[in-house]
């Protein structure tokens, strides 16, 4: 049962020459047409990544533009508006503007956003520290309820699934309802940076949280979809007003006729702004992963870690697993906690299947749709150099 | 006897323009299929820069776990769990968990009728 709205936020143009090279990417089946026929898009079976329309060759599939309605906002003089951006438009956004892809363009991208004319400026790198913190300490719970710790029985089932990309929720909920209770219940860290924006942020800066505008700006399409989902009200308001993509940013800098490359680098402002290497790398495949690992680490053995990094969780191959032996203080044992990262939806129907057959070896499963996680989501730069 | 008597269906020339459009198709299939491979290749390396970018901008920063995220311990001590960084206190599964597939009326109802005490 699909218990969301069917948006058609992803559709083809006229300009469609029917190649089919589209639905070749596509990793719900969702468009349909043959050879030589014009493409449509099933939007009930679509779930937003918006691949198909990076590698179109045509440029003939797009998103639903929501850059007016940020303009608006910033004209509005009684709304406050607030920005968050994440991990992965930092190295991507440059592109837009002559550099070399992974340029990182973080303190320009903050220039620029403020002389667009946002109240504050602040980092979705905030909120991904924090669903580490709330994810992490969700894991360690079910882990805990697995070896039999009392007080921890309303936990959910492991191995536990991240949470983070929100086509691979809409792929779970329309395919594989029944594994819905291992996905983490964590939010999103854009939907938890909306939330606490609303609340705490709107407390602390006293501003009426009726009149803040939450703007992100994402490396993917999906999180369009994302943000309009009905349940994303618990600051009382909608947690994210908008989303618009890298892309659009780059329009929205063009349009104001910045001269992006000369700006200064400037530094997000303080409260829900500040960041950790740990959430820059969420933008990358096996990136939750390792900076849940770091975290995980240190809190159950309450060492110190000597090397931060966790390479076996690194690569794009599209299935990786790796086993990390944490010395538990609290059980005065060492528990190997077997983890995997799955990048595209095509190779999760077999990991999925083992967990429900219940052959899992895993505690821990990190699933990002993208080849290589959002460094190359669907609002990212498109290179048609390529072609 | 006409049964040993050579038959051909095709012409010696039909034979040899046959052939050669055999090969011509061979070839081109390789040359599109290596023009293919090599978008790939190409794609592929522009995710590599991205992801390289991010990583060497992890080591830049000066702190690289979560938990030690100053803002963080903040937002825990001063408004999730007051007085103590405890994630998934009351007010972290109210703002900060949801819930997936048939579970989200519950969820709609729940937070309809519990406003959160924060606004």
């Amino acid at each position: 049962m699909s218990t969301v709205l069917s948006t058609g936020l992803i559709q083809v143009t006229n300009a469609c020459k029917a190649c089919d090279h589209c639905t070749s990417i596509c990793p719900t089946g969702a468009i349909h047409g043959r050879l030589g026929q014009k493409h449509t898009i099933n939007s009930q079976k679509c779930i937003n990544c918006g691949q198909c329309l990076i590698n179109c060759p045509f440029g003939a599939i797009v998103d639903r533009p929501t850059l007016d309605i940020v303009k608006q906002a910033l004209n509005d003089p009684d709304k406050f508006v607030v920005v968050q951006e994440a991990p992965a438009v930092r190295v991507a956004l440059g592109e837009e503007f002559g550099l070399a892809p992974g340029t990182n363009v973080k303190g320009k991208m903050y220039a620029a956003l403020r002389k667009l004319g946002f109240d504050q400026v602040y980092d979705t790198e905030f909120s991904a520290d924090l669903t580490i913190m709330e994810e992490g300490t969700e894991l360690i719970h079910r882990i805990f309820n697995a070896v039999g710790v009392e007080g921890f029985e309303h936990t959910g089932p492991l191995p536990q699934f991240t949470s983070c990309c929100p086509a691979w929720v809409k792929y779970a909920e329309d395919k594989f309802p029944h594994v819905l209770p291992h996905i983490s219940s964590a939010k999103s860290p854009q939907q938890m940076f909306g939330a606490v924006a609303k609340t705490y942020a709107a407390q602390k800066l006293a501003v009426d949280p009726a009149d803040m505008f939450v703007v992100s700006v994402m490396p993917c399409t999906a999180k369009k979809y994302e943000c309009d989902r009905p349940e994303f009200i618990s600051s009382g308001f909608k947690d994210v007003d908008v989303v618009i993509t890298t892309r659009e940013l780059a329009q929205f800098i063009k349009d104001v006729g910045i001269d992006f490359l000369s700006l200064p680098d400037e530094k997000a402002d303080r409260l829900v702004g500040s960041s950790t290497g740990a959430a820059t790398i969420f933008g990358v495949t096996g990136g939750v992963m390792e900076a849940a690992l770091r975290t995980a680490y240190e809190i159950l053995s309450e060492e110190t870690l000597e090397k931060v990094e966790f390479t076996a969780v690194r690569g794009l191959q599209p299935v990786r697993e790796a086993s990390v032996n944490i010395p538990v203080k609290a059980l005065g044992k060492t528990v190997p906690v077997n983890v995997c990262v799955v990048t595209g939806l095509k190779y999760v129907d077999a990991v999925i299947e083992d967990v429900l057959a219940g052959r899992s070896k895993y505690h821990f499963i990190e699933v990002m749709n993208c080849h290589g996680g959002c460094i190359n989501g669907g609002g990212q730069p498109i290179r048609r150099d390529l072609y | 006897m006409s049964f040993f008597k050579e038959k051909s269906v095709f012409t010696r020339r039909q034979f040899v323009k046959g052939s050669g459009m055999l090969v011509a198709a061979a070839v081109l299939t390789g040359v599109f299929a290596k023009f293919g491979f090599d978008a790939f290749a190409a794609s592929d390396d522009y995710i590599e820069k991205r992801i390289a970018g991010m990583y060497s901008l992890d080591e830049s920063m000066a702190i690289r776990k979560s938990h030690e995220n100053p803002e963080i311990i903040q937002i825990y001590k001063e408004y999730l769990s007051p007085g103590e960084v405890k994630p998934v206190s009351e007010k972290a599964h109210h703002l900060l968990h949801t819930r997936y597939g048939k579970d989200i009326p519950d969820l709609m109802e729940h937070l309809k009728h519990d406003p959160t005490e924060a606004a």
